[in-house]
């Protein structure tokens, strides 16, 4: 028998039980509809979580601190531990590690058109400033240089300047205002010259204008990682640091036994690249055994998707339930059917119908119910996600990303292209499924039951 | 001349509790190319059982049947559906049509068993439509058909396949007087003029007297075969093979 024979066949004791089928295609829809409302959740709430945690930063970066017990404790090879140029390069060295950079950071002071404001510059590797996302038109420093330039983040221009009395806060434009800088005092003094150094507090600060390559992406309403803070080349600070502090190399460096201050760097933080999120755990673990404090997004994050996990689970698990209780809805109704027309399958079968045939007309009948209760429940998923996102969304009005349930902010209930496949699919597939044993029935029933008459 | 059906020895035996019902005793026929059968008996003689086994929808307990060369007896159910595909019509006593399709839709519907494509299969059922004389009830649906209508619509479909072999119970059993004599007309007119060979089940003498040859049923066995002299289809068998077709005949004791 031809495929199209057999699909209208099916088709047409479909339509011949209207309200049956109906109902039968009703159980599907409602079941198809929580499953996907609810996976739908389930992935709206991880990806929320997802944008959250990329918002905060990247997922592959790891935070490398010196260990504070080993700050504390005064062995001999302190060094060790200390996050050190020598440390850093061996951090490079780990498997997985795509580049590491240390940084140094200065609290500064800042004024601009009178308004007051702080932060830190961070000194930090070339391969850090490429990966920061500049506004259009922004340049990183270049490495290395006389004149000292930096990157603000975003935050600083809308949130970091106050007028003292009030409170005041003001946006600032570096194209247009001078922001003047102000470097703290050096915490360090050498012994030998304490008498000398009465001279230097009372000099006036020396106030600093220096060039602005680039700000960090985004406006006044987006934060990252990054936005707080300006950003500089570190060999560029480095030369600018020795400069103001001589040998002190940062305003408060660290001293040994002999209250010396060291004649190296000790970063404050170090920060590594790892090559994919897959293997931040493994790295983030290595340095962690060698002594240091790691921390990244991405421990949040997994620890954050394990939660997340079970509750998906468990939604998953209340639309199954009612997907269920459809397929059994789908048995039952075949089975009817096949009891109302055991005469006429016998017919079919004198005339020399193939039993594989009678089988999947049946099998054609309840995957048609499985299919057209799985477009129908889609649609209204989409429907109800839509409602869900209207809902809970706050500003946004994009009504298409929404219907979608895919915008920027992320919403509650998100259902991918996949998903919508798989539940059309998983639909046929229950209808199938539900349908197979009524069909084999169907196929056995003997050709005698033609022949009788009641 | 070679037979088209051969039985020997053939045997139904129902169990029933601890009952063994004889419904069929040993019977052994033939049946020729162009011969219109009927069989005939009172009610519960065996008649049906007889021709459920000739169609292959009822395995028999014992014996041999062979049509066109093939032992049905020894076939399987997929096997026997085939077969019947391939050779066999059949007309109901209660019409059986499909009530979902119209009446040249299931006249057609053999056809799409065999995977004949729609346009080919309306034509022939069209065709045989016009033969029987029902061309312009291809549109109505079997609830709007009297029975005498219904049942043509039934013989239509029993031959658009271009059986070798038509199989029918009772198949005037839910019409008048005159509407019976039409069809059994109608049919008898096909048997000849196309050559088909045609066995029906009858417990109405009457009806039976129609056949080329009636062979009675009683209790299972057969006890008379009745020869109608004027039918061209039996003396034509007589002349080739010189003798009337086998038939094994236990007279009632
Ligand atoms: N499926 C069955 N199970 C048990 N016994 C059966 C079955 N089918 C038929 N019989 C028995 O076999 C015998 C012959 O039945 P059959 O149907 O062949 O009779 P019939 O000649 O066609 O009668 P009718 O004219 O009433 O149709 C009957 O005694 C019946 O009880
Ligand atoms: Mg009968």
């Amino acid at each position: 028998m031809r495929l199209s024979d057999l699909f209208t066949l099916a088709f047409n004791n479909l339509r011949r039980r209207k309200t049956r089928t109906f109902l039968t295609i009703l159980g599907v829809v409602i079941g198809t509809a929580s499953i996907v409302v609810m996976v739908s959740l389930g992935l709206g709430m991880s990806q929320m979580m997802l944008k959250s945690f990329q918002s905060e930063g990247s997922l592959t970066i790891i935070r490398v601190y010196e260990s504070y017990e080993n700050r504390e404790n005064n062995s001999k090879n302190k060094a060790q531990y200390e996050l050190t140029d020598e440390n850093i390069d061996m951090f490079s060295s780990l498997d997985h590690v795509i580049s590491v950079s240390p940084s140094i950071e200065v609290n500064v002071s800042a004024k601009c058109n009178g308004y007051d404001g702080s932060f830190t510059i961070c000194g930090v590797s070339q391969y850090y400033l490429s990966q920061l996302s500049l506004r259009e038109g922004g340049t990183i420093p270049k490495n290395d240089q006389g004149q000292l330039s930096l990157i603000y983040g975003n935050q600083i221009l809308y949130n970091s300047f106050y007028k003292p009395s009030s409170y005041d806060s003001i946006d600032v434009d570096p194209d247009k205002d001078t922001i003047f800088i102000t470097f703290p005092q050096s915490s360090y003094t050498e012994k030998t010259n304490k008498t000398a150094d009465e001279s230097t507090v009372s000099k006036p600060v020396k106030k600093y204008i220096f060039p602005v390559t680039g700000i960090i992406a985004g406006g006044k309403e987006d934060w990252s990682s990054n936005s707080y803070n300006a950003y500089a080349d570190i060999d560029t600070l480095k030369r600018f640091l020795r400069k103001l502090y001589k040998k002190a190399l940062v305003p408060n460096p660290r001293t040994n036994k002999n209250g010396k201050a060291y004649n190296y760097y000790v970063y404050d933080t170090a920060y590594v690249f790892v090559d994919s999120m897959d293997n931040v755990k493994e790295v983030q673990n290595t340095i962690s055994d060698l002594g240091f404090n790691v921390s990244s997004n991405m421990e949040w994050l997994e620890s954050a998707q394990q939660s997340l996990n079970m509750v998906q689970m468990v939604l998953g698990g209340i639309g199954g339930v009612s997907l269920l209780v459809a397929a059994i809805g789908i048995m039952n109704t075949m089975m009817m059917s096949i009891y109302e027309r055991t005469k006429e399958i016998g017919v079919m079968k004198v005339l020399g119908c193939d039993m594989a045939d009678i089988k999947n007309m049946f099998l054609f009948e309840s995957g048609i119910i499985g299919l057209m209760g799985g477009i129908a429940g889609l649609m209204v998923s989409y429907l109800i996600s839509y409602i869900i996102n209207f809902f809970t969304s706050s500003g946004s009005n994009d009504t298409v990303s929404m219907f979608i349930g895919y915008n920027d902010g992320g919403s509650l209930s998100y259902i991918p292209p996949w998903l919508a496949v798989f539940a059309i699919i998983f639909a046929i597939a229950v209808g199938s499924i539900a349908g197979y044993l009524p069909a084999v029935r169907a196929m056995k029933l003997s050709p005698l039951a033609a022949i009788r008459n009641e | 001349m070679e037979p088209l059906i051969k039985v020997r020895d053939l045997y139904k035996i129902f169990n029933i509790g601890s009952n063994k019902v004889y419904a069929l005793n040993g019977v052994s026929f033939d049946i020729y190319r162009g011969e219109f059968i009927a069989i005939v008996g009172t009610s519960g003689s065996g008649k049906s059982t007889c021709l459920n086994m000739l169609a292959g929808l009822e395995a028999p307990s014992s014996g041999v049947i062979q049509i066109a060369g093939k032992r049905i007896d020894k076939m399987n159910e997929a096997q026997l559906v085939r077969f019947r595909r391939q050779n066999v019509g059949f007309i109901f006593q209660s019409y059986n049509l499909i009530p979902s399709m119209n009446a040249v839709e299931n006249v057609a519907m053999p056809l799409m068993f065999r995977g004949i494509d729609y346009e080919s299969r309306m034509k022939s059922a069209r065709k045989y439509m016009e033969l029987i004389g029902i061309g312009d009830q291809g549109l109505h649906m079997p609830n709007q058909m009297s029975g005498g209508q219904q049942q043509r619509v039934g013989i239509a479909r029993a031959l658009v396949i271009d059986p070798k072999i038509i199989f029918a119970d009772e198949p005037t059993g839910n019409l008048d007087s005159h509407t019976t004599d039409d069809v059994l007309n109608l049919m008898k007119k096909i048997v000849s003029e196309e050559n088909r060979t045609l066995v029906m089940v009858t417990h109405d003498p009457h009806i039976a007297s129609w056949a080329d040859r009636q062979l009675k049923v009683v209790d299972g066995h057969i006890v008379e075969t009745i020869i109608n002299e004027t039918s061209p289809i039996e003396t034509l068998i007589k002349k080739e093979t010189g003798d009337a077709p086998f038939c094994n005949v236990t007279p009632i004791e």
